[in-house]
């Protein structure tokens, strides 16, 4: 199902609207249980719902799929996913292949008939609120009862995940995961923090459009820069006019504003696909000259990061490695 | 020289006076507007430095973007709008129907279609690829319309309106079952001239600066058919031959300026219809007209839509079609169609 900043229509129109539609519970999600019955009461975007206490059939759509097949839920179904695919390590993507797949890459391309057929007692999904439109939640409800958790925030996925796999019942994997990837990261900080934290640092996401001569600069607690934020690297500046979801943390100036955007920068960096070649829209900026001209980059310190689209600590293991192989040559100077 | 030919000039001798310095006033305003375009936009450049950027060039960031973003566009606006205007005046006088503009040849649908089937399949992701599709699309559309519609002026609208609606007919249904094709079908449907800085556009600009050059060389025989086929005939012209090269240049006009910025409407339909009165009847003076005047609608049209939203800009088309309805009627009103 196509959520986040898909370049599609819908996920281009969730996005526009994702923060004013989420509103997902801050408060973990899980209310009450009930021992007896074997249920409890969640709260998900779409209200306070009645699950099962120990699910035993999860389906999962959009964003909870990389989540919860990391947290080993117990999946029958779940919706494709291939934009995760890069990031996933060799086991979860043979999981990720060997499951049924129930839904498409768009949240409209749901099979309401494959999921009756997986006999699911939890349905999750991971799609912003406004997307849910495109989902017949009434016919959904009929099968088993549905959890609506999906993306707000770029660096909220941390809170996001675990919400997920909590409903699907998978907290104690996930929570290895957190761990595994808090003490890498606290590695890594410790590593870098004779050089990061002195850094101005400016980013260049993989989402501006050429074809309309625009770039887009990504802010602290963006997709970008949310994983080097926990490295101790700071993005400065901020939104000059918000807007809801990643249009928080990240905007799309001319690129006639580069210099504007990143003269000030001590280090820039920017994002790139998984298999380290550059996305068109970067392309663009790379190849102009008011880029060339910046003094960041005159200087050399301008640095690719890969698997920038991670939402799960799973994934994000791989972003922080991606990092430190490309800022590896700051410890050196 | 033809008969037609001395007819022309000795008709146009009388009003070449204040037709020429019509011209060059148009001339000295698209030169003025050129400049002014260099120094608009999301960074302000004063016009003074925008001419030291063209002639006293220091690397500075005003500079670079004076010379590597704007200089590059502003002559693109410069070429789509002299391409369309031409095309569109050549469309009008060849069809002698007012309101035949490029598309009407299927070009613009051609490109679309192309441009689609080309996403669909994988090719057409870069601006490349969208190029080229879209210059292969509207020949091959083009062609099919002259081949079957080459009979009568009236034959070829139709024909064109019947190939424009299979074209967008098929196309849609390919782009309503494929998100991704209609997604980068969504961008390049509506013409902009950002962000083409860095294509390659040497041989597009090549194509629409012969073709323009062939427009001028061959008006003095369209204004022999402008009286009809049969005086067009006895007056020596060879009206096969006129006819076939003015559909050729109209192809390439509007091909290469779709291609290269999308569709962009209303420039091709009005710019002929504002110069037509000073033009009073001759084709040469409306080429020469709609060459100027194009350029000069579009280079306005591509400043208003860099500074309408604070947001960020408008794509010039959507400027264009909102400026274009108005100033057609008032032109209508004001003028009358005039006689094509």
């Amino acid at each position: 199902m196509s959520i986040r900043r898909s370049s599609g229509p819908v996920g281009a129109l969730a996005l526009a609207l994702v923060l004013t539609g989420c509103g997902s519970s801050s408060d973990g999600g899980s209310d009450s249980a009930s021992e007896k019955s074997g249920t409890r009461v969640f709260t998900a975007d779409n209200g306070r719902i009645t699950i099962p206490a120990n699910p035993k059939r999860v389906v999962a759509t959009g964003y909870a799929v990389p989540a919860l097949i990391e947290a080993d839920a117990p999946l029958v179904g779940i919706s494709s996913w291939k934009r995760g695919e890069p990031m996933m390590n060799k086991e979860d993507l043979a999981t990720y292949k060997k499951l049924k797949k129930v839904a498409g890459e768009q949240a409209a391309e749901t099979n309401y008939e494959a999921i009756a057929e997986a006999e699911p007692d939890l349905i999750v999904i991971g799609v912003p609120a406004p997307v849910l439109g495109d989902i017949d939640m009434k016919r959904l409800k009929s099968i088993a009862p549905v959890v609506a958790i999906g993306p707000s925030l770029p660096s909220a996925w941390r809170d996001l995940s675990r919400k997920q796999a909590d409903a699907a019942g998978a907290v104690k994997q996930f929570d290895a995961q957190k761990k595994t990837y808090d003490t890498k990261a606290a590695e890594l900080a410790a590593k870098y923090k004779n050089v990061l934290p002195k850094l101005g640092l400016g980013h260049v996401g993989a989402y501006g459009d050429a074809a309309k001569g625009t770039f887009q600069r990504e802010f602290n607690g963006s997709w970008g820069t949310n994983i080097a934020e926990d490295l101790g690297a700071t993005y400065y500046g901020k939104v000059k006019k918000p807007g809801p979801g990643s249009r928080a943390v990240s905007e799309y100036p001319s690129i006639e504003e580069l210099p504007a955007a990143f003269r000030e920068a001590d280090a820039l960096t920017y994002s790139v696909n998984a298999d380290g070649s550059v996305p068109p829209s970067v392309k663009y900026v790379l190849d102009s000259e008011l880029w060339k001209n910046l003094p960041a980059v005159k200087a050399g310190k301008v640095f690719p990061y890969r698997y920038t689209e991670a939402a799960t600590y799973g994934e994000a293991l791989m972003t922080l490695d991606a990092i430190d192989e490309s800022l590896a040559p700051l410890l050196k100077r | 020289m033809t008969v037609a030919g001395r007819a022309s000039e000795a008709a146009g001798n009388r009003r070449a006076v204040p037709q020429t310095a019509l011209l060059v006033g148009g001339l000295v305003l698209l030169a003025a507007l050129a400049v002014l375009s260099m120094g608009v936009g999301a960074r302000h450049v004063a016009p003074g430095e925008v001419v030291r950027a063209l002639f006293d060039y220091r690397g500075t960031d005003d500079h670079v973007v004076v010379r590597d973003v704007r200089a590059p566009r502003a002559l693109l606006a410069v070429a789509v709008g002299a391409a369309l205007a031409v095309a569109g005046a050549l469309i009008q006088t060849l069809a002698r129907n007012p309101l035949a503009e490029p598309g009407i040849l299927g070009v613009t649908a051609g490109a679309g279609f192309a441009v689609t089937l080309g996403s669909a399949a994988g090719l057409a992701g870069g601006r490349a690829g969208e190029l080229g599709f879209a210059v292969a699309g509207s020949v091959a559309a083009a062609l099919l319309v002259v081949a079957v519609g080459r009979g009568s002026p009236l034959r070829l609208v139709l024909t064109g309106v019947a190939v424009t609606a299979v074209l967008n007919g098929v196309a849609l249904g390919l782009r309503l079952m494929l998100p991704d094709t209609f997604d980068l079908y969504r961008f390049w449907s509506v013409g902009t001239l950002a962000g083409r800085e860095q294509a390659s556009l040497s041989w597009p600009l090549t194509a629409i600066a012969v073709s323009l050059a062939g427009a001028l060389l061959l008006s003095r025989a369209l204004n022999a058919l402008t009286l009809g086929e049969n005086v067009a005939h006895t007056l020596g012209a060879d009206v096969g031959r006129v006819r076939l090269t003015t559909l050729v240049l109209i192809t390439v006009l509007s091909g290469a300026a779709t291609a290269v910025a999308g569709p962009i409407l209303f420039v091709g339909l009005i710019v002929p219809h504002l110069v037509r009165k000073p033009a009073a009847g001759s084709v040469p003076w409306l080429i020469a007209y709609t060459m100027v005047l194009g350029p000069v609608l579009l280079l306005a049209a591509d400043m208003a839509a860099r500074v309408l939203l604070p947001t960020g800009e408008v794509p010039v088309a959507i400027v264009t079609a909102f400026l274009g309805g108005p100033m057609l009627i008032w032109a209508v009103r004001r003028y009358g169609a005039g006689s094509l």
